[in-house]
């Protein structure tokens, strides 16, 4: 479909300011544990309000699959535990306790798929997974058909993965080496040009190294794995950052899953941007204190093209963008209001949205199965290796506010409940 | 949310800009009869996305221009009032505002309308044009192609084998001209042409084998009748294009992956 290869994509241009001081470790005040994205999961609380919690120390565990837990990311007391109705999780918030312990997971079995994939998700790595289709975090017994590591990034603003990987190669490849364990299919590691990755060495078995271009959304895993190993309803694929497999590897070495990770803070309200080591479900008002320009302002989790307003960082997420608040909007004219409510502008083909899917797959014809709720040309073309950060760009590109998204993840979910097994 | 820019009415405003030389030309040489017709192009067209507005709350677009521009450059000359606004209504109406509006229709619709004006009317006479202005659409597709917004397969594609068969003399001066004009300014529109890479260089290819082959074996037809009818039937032919493309990538990825 695509003769431009690997330069194909776009590079939108979102304005920030540089990178002030050198990268830091930071534990917020304040802590949450939170489900990634997606609809909350029914969770069995471990702890109570005002426990002491280790860090590292399992605080929930799924009700029906009681073996995956969420972990405390620091050490402290548990201050608010909000369940929404159903046991379903909405956040346990910790607040820090310097003196608090660490917990340190047996990895004595961890030679044995069974054994790792319990350590796994007893020391609070499954959420870090996701599988696609349909996205959110494997089943507890899921085999996948494949494992992709992502160690390239192209999101605007994001961090180099290469740089969250100096010093920790052998962890990384130990931890490789573990996932390969995990399912009978592929390991693909996907990484930029000319990026310091460990190496795995040529011709290792099923472990792969992929190259992908430097323009978004090369490095989406959505689209990398659609170009690679597609997803399919009997064939998952997971997908899970660089940094992640680090630091399953150090789990696996010492018993202790670390728990910092390499997160940016970009975006055009911004005084100075952030480069700094911090944890899942930090306080984002208190990575953001101090650095933000005067005026009103919105806190993304995510980057500016799939976050969304949080005020703790997601599992999964390595960027925070800050944007300008827009004032409230002038009322529109009662004409115009009524001609943008009664029909939605179709999209036109054009050179960006072209690019807007990295050339991967035809973008027009894909965009129409969507906005006409066409499930099987939208199978054909592709939708199940796709979640939502991978149409955001077209989205962007659009000039359209998530109406593409929203588009995918209704159909996601209709093909769910009609198709999946 | 930030948003990036290239929702319709961008696109549309693009187009108009990219068309403006082979406007501005025609216009230059034509004088004030060129407006005139434009003119009435462009008050039909709109009156009608108007009606389709306050009766179907169908937002009006900006490439009401790009079609009363076309319709104005290559309308058969001397038909009359009655005749033209005809033409242009069943244009508009049944080839772009009845599909829900631009973006939604099948064909352009200023071919629909050249179309019917053509076969419905054959007595009257094809405008000619002059070197200057047909030559203009040359920097119009080179606009458009290097803002996107034309389709660069398509362009690529039909001036390669239009430009071929030139230099082979299977395709007279006047065939190539008319050919040129209404390649930028109906082959060329984004919504119509094919939309998978492959689909849009056998749908310029296409686009401009007709124009070879009708140059040839249609005795007595006009250059510019010859061109708008070669452009009708790649018009008709792009979806059939776009499904072969389709069809061949999801077989190629079915024999790669073992399912897409």
């Amino acid at each position: 479909m695509s003769f431009l290869g690997r330069s194909a994509g776009l590079i939108p241009e979102i304005s920030s300011p540089p990178v002030v001081g050198g990268t830091e470790d930071v534990v917020t005040e304040e802590t949450a544990v939170r489900p990634g994205n997606g609809a909350a999961p029914a969770v069995t609380p471990l702890v109570r309000e005002g426990d002491l919690v280790a860090a590292g120390a399992a605080v929930a565990c799924l009700r029906h699959a009681p073996d995956v837990c969420f972990v405390a990311p620091v050490a402290g007391r548990v201050a608010r535990l909000s369940l929404l109705p159903g046991r379903r999780l909405s956040e346990i918030v910790l607040f820090r306790e310097a003196s608090g312990d660490v917990e340190r997971h047996d990895t004595a079995d961890a030679g044995t798929a069974a054994g790792l994939r319990r350590l796994m998700q007893g020391a609070g790595i499954w959420p870090w997974l996701r599988r696609r289709p349909f996205g959110g975090m494997p089943a507890h017994n899921e085999v996948p058909a494949a494992i992709a590591v992502m160690a390239a990034d192209t999101r605007p603003l994001a961090p180099d993965p290469a740089t969250a990987l100096e010093g920790r190669e052998e962890a990384f490849l130990r931890g490789v080496a573990a996932l390969e364990t995990l399912t009978d299919g592929p390991v693909l590691i996907f990484s930029a040009e000319g990026a310091r990755i460990p190496d795995t060495g040529r011709g290792a078995g099923r472990i792969r190294r992929l190259i992908c271009g430097a323009r978004h959304p090369q490095g989406s895993a959505g689209i990398r794995i659609h170009q690679a190993f597609p997803a399919g309803l009997e064939a998952p694929v997971w997908d899970i950052h660089a940094e992640d497999v680090a630091a399953f590897g150090t789990l696996l070495e010492t018993g202790v899953l670390p728990m910092l990770r390499l997160v940016r803070i970009g975006g055009p309200a911004l005084r100075e941007g952030r480069l700094l080591r911090t944890h899942p479900g930090a306080d984002l008002r208190q990575l953001t204190r101090r650095i933000v320009a005067p005026g009103q302002h919105v806190v993304l989790a995510g980057s500016v093209l799939d976050g969304r307003p949080a005020q703790w960082l997601g599992p999964r997420d390595r960027q925070v963008s800050v944007l300008p608040r827009e004032g409230a909007a002038r009322k529109p004219h009662w004409l115009i209001a009524a001609l943008s409510r009664s029909a939605i502008a179709p999209a036109i083909p054009s050179a960006g949205l072209d690019q807007a899917f990295g050339g991967a797959l035809p973008a027009l014809p894909f965009i129409r199965a969507l906005a006409a709720g066409d499930d099987e040309t939208a199978m054909k073309l592709g939708l199940l290796s796709l979640l939502e950060e991978d149409v955001a760009l077209a989205d962007y590109v659009l000039s359209e506010e998530g109406q593409i998204t929203a588009q995918l993840r209704a159909m996601l979910d209709r093909i769910q409940s009609e198709f999946a097994p | 949310m930030s948003r990036g820019l290239w929702n319709r009415e961008t696109v549309a405003l693009v187009l108009i800009a990219s068309l403006m030389p082979l406007a501005l030309f025609w216009v230059w040489i034509e004088g004030i009869g060129a407006l005139a017709r434009f003119g009435l192009a462009l008050l039909v067209a709109a009156g009608w996305h108007l009606a389709f507005m306050l009766l179907r709350a169908q937002p009006p677009s900006l490439s009401v221009l790009t079609t009363a521009l076309a319709i104005g450059m290559l309308a058969p000359e001397e038909l009359g009032v009655f005749r033209m606004v005809l033409g242009i209504s069943f244009g508009v109406v049944m080839g772009e505002l009845v599909f829900g509006g631009w973006g939604r229709n099948v064909v352009h619709p200023s071919t629909v309308a050249l179309s019917f004006l053509g076969f419905g009317f054959p007595a009257f006479a094809w405008p000619v044009f002059e070197a200057p202005v047909a030559w203009a659409a040359v920097p119009a597709l080179l606009i458009g192609v290097a803002f996107g917004v034309m389709p660069a397969g398509v362009v690529l594609s039909a001036a390669l084998v239009g430009a071929g068969a030139a230099a082979a003399g299977m395709l007279p001066e006047p065939a190539l001209l008319a050919g040129g004009v209404v390649l930028a300014l109906l082959v060329a529109d984004p919504v119509t042409s094919p939309a998978t890479m492959l689909g849009r260089w056998i749908g310029g290819a296409f686009f401009a084998l007709l124009l070879v082959f009708f140059a040839a074996g249609w005795t007595g037809a006009a250059p510019v009748q010859i061109a708008v009818a070669a452009a009708l039937l790649a018009s008709l032919a792009a979806p059939l294009f776009d499904e072969i493309a389709i069809a061949l990538w999801v077989a190629l990825r079915r024999r790669r992956h073992g399912r897409t």
